[in-house]
């Protein structure tokens, strides 16, 4: 098994692979397991790993590219940059107010208190926090 | 007579030995390529499974046995190919029905989770050149040594033997026929590396990658020993019948210890392949065609079958034949 960092999706969740791997390679960006410089593997490489569709896994990088976490190098990979954090917007914290509250009636619905849920809200706050 | 019933009797049950225990070489957790739990072999439903399976291939094994000596006096030229292709085809007809039969009735769901290393350098597995190339070393050094002794070399000497033992082919003390033997030699190690580099620059980091890099390391050794042994006979004597038995042994001790790495209940993979039995047509062929990768892990067996979802398969699969080929046609000529 390798010890660098490894990206995984379930395919039976039911959230498309495409957001799972922006959702999984932004996880990495934000706690800096991915640092500035790193180099990601190609397209081509990540796609066969992953055994999805190559366009899948293109338009992740494109997306995370677009918000300025990659810069993307033709037919070989990417390479994280720096970039700095931009102020979000009250948009922005709306959109994330309300996934929140989904995620929180979900857990709770399957018997998670509120306390727990703070605690697991902040943990995952301060793992993430560079 | 009994020399041919002997020929068309003997590869067949070689064949029919193989199946036999096919279903048996495999990872835990897979039975006739289906996906169950892993103690479901040991089981009375597996175990009868496997019984019926066993039954229907001994049976499969008798028919073809019988087609061939049917076939022998009058078309000596079907003997061979026709009864073999009907034991193939009979067979995995019975191995197909025991794939759906296990899947439909006692198959498992595993989730579809998969891994991608991110760390750009991590490919395929590494082929080690402590174990690739003393093979390459040895026959260069028996060259020399051919080299070294050429006035020694006889004008004739026979390069091919037939089953009896007796020569059947000669070759002349030219440039060619001296260094022949060599220079196939390192071309068939040349090419079996070629397909395992192949095979690991396009199939997910398993443990069969690993497995495979380093059979394929392995068998560079009985392979050369052939070629090195050929090439040494008009110089030195020994027994001729020694060449394929070293060669049978030390093959079927490696397949042994690649089946026995398979098989370990602890195997991992960095990157898992598609867990789904859907992918696996009839239990033998692995359709996918959301998945670009072209080389897949068997499911049954040591090596790696092709995604035929994905065309690119098929040209390297046409490649190969070819590439297999071109010896044969190249001495035809």
């Amino acid at each position: 098994m390798s010890s660098g960092p490894t990206l995984r999706i379930d395919l039976d969740s039911g959230v498309p692979a495409y957001r799972q791997i922006v959702d999984g390679l932004r996880i990495l960006l934000v706690s800096g397991k991915l640092a500035p410089g790193s180099e990601l593997p190609s397209v081509r490489r990540i796609a066969v790993d992953l055994g999805v569709h190559f366009n899948t896994v293109a338009e992740a990088y494109r997306t995370l590219a677009e918000e300025g976490w990659l810069e993307l190098r033709h037919g070989r990979g990417a390479t994280v940059v720096e970039r700095d954090a931009p102020a979000a917007n009250a948009e922005k914290v709306t959109e994330f107010r309300r996934r929140l509250r989904a995620l929180v009636a979900e857990m709770q619905s399957q018997g998670a208190s509120a306390a727990k849920l703070s605690v697991e809200l902040r943990n995952a706050a301060i793992e993430l926090d560079l | 007579m009994k020399l041919e019933i002997l020929f068309t009797a003997l590869p067949l049950a070689l064949v029919a030995i193989i199946f036999q225990f096919l279903p048996l070489l495999t990872r835990r957790g897979i039975f006739f390529s289906a996906t169950v739990d892993p103690e479901f072999p040991q089981s009375a439903d597996g175990r009868r499974l496997l019984r019926s399976y066993r039954l229907q291939a001994a049976l499969w094994t008798l028919i073809a046995i019988a087609l061939g000596l049917v076939l022998a006096p009058q078309h000596p030229e079907y003997a061979a190919l026709a009864p073999a292709l009907l034991l193939v085809m009979g067979i995995s007809v019975s191995y197909w029905l025991k794939f759906r039969e296990v899947h439909e009735r006692y198959g498992e769901h595993r989730p579809e989770i998969r891994r991608a290393e991110l760390s750009p350098r991590t490919s395929g597995e590494a082929f080690s050149a402590w174990l690739w190339l003393p093979p390459f070393l040895a026959l260069a050094a028996i060259g020399v040594y051919l080299q070294a002794h050429w006035n020694l070399l006889p004008e004739r000497f026979p390069v091919h033997w037939g089953v009896d033992g007796q020569p059947n082919r000669w070759a002349s003390r030219t440039w060619s026929g001296v260094y022949g033997p060599l220079l196939i030699g390192a071309g068939l190690n040349l090419f079996m590396l070629g397909v395992a580099w192949l095979v690991t620059r396009q199939s997910r980091k398993t443990a069969m990658q690993r497995i495979m890099v380093r059979l394929s390391e392995l068998l560079l050794y009985p392979m050369t020993f052939a070629s090195a042994a050929a090439a040494v006979l008009p110089l030195v004597s020994f027994p001729i019948w020694l060449i394929p038995v070293v060669m049978t042994v030390s093959i079927a001790a490696v397949i042994y210890w690649a089946y026995r790495q398979i098989s370990v209940p602890t195997v991992d993979d960095a990157t898992p392949e598609p867990q789904s039995d859907s992918y696996w047509k009839a239990g033998m062929f692995y359709y996918n065609p959301n998945d670009p990768a072209i080389f897949v892990s068997k499911r049954v067996g040591i090596g790696y079958t092709m995604n035929f979802a994905n065309k690119i398969s098929w040209v390297v699969l046409v490649g190969i034949l070819l590439m297999a080929l071109l010896p044969v046609l190249l001495i035809r000529k």
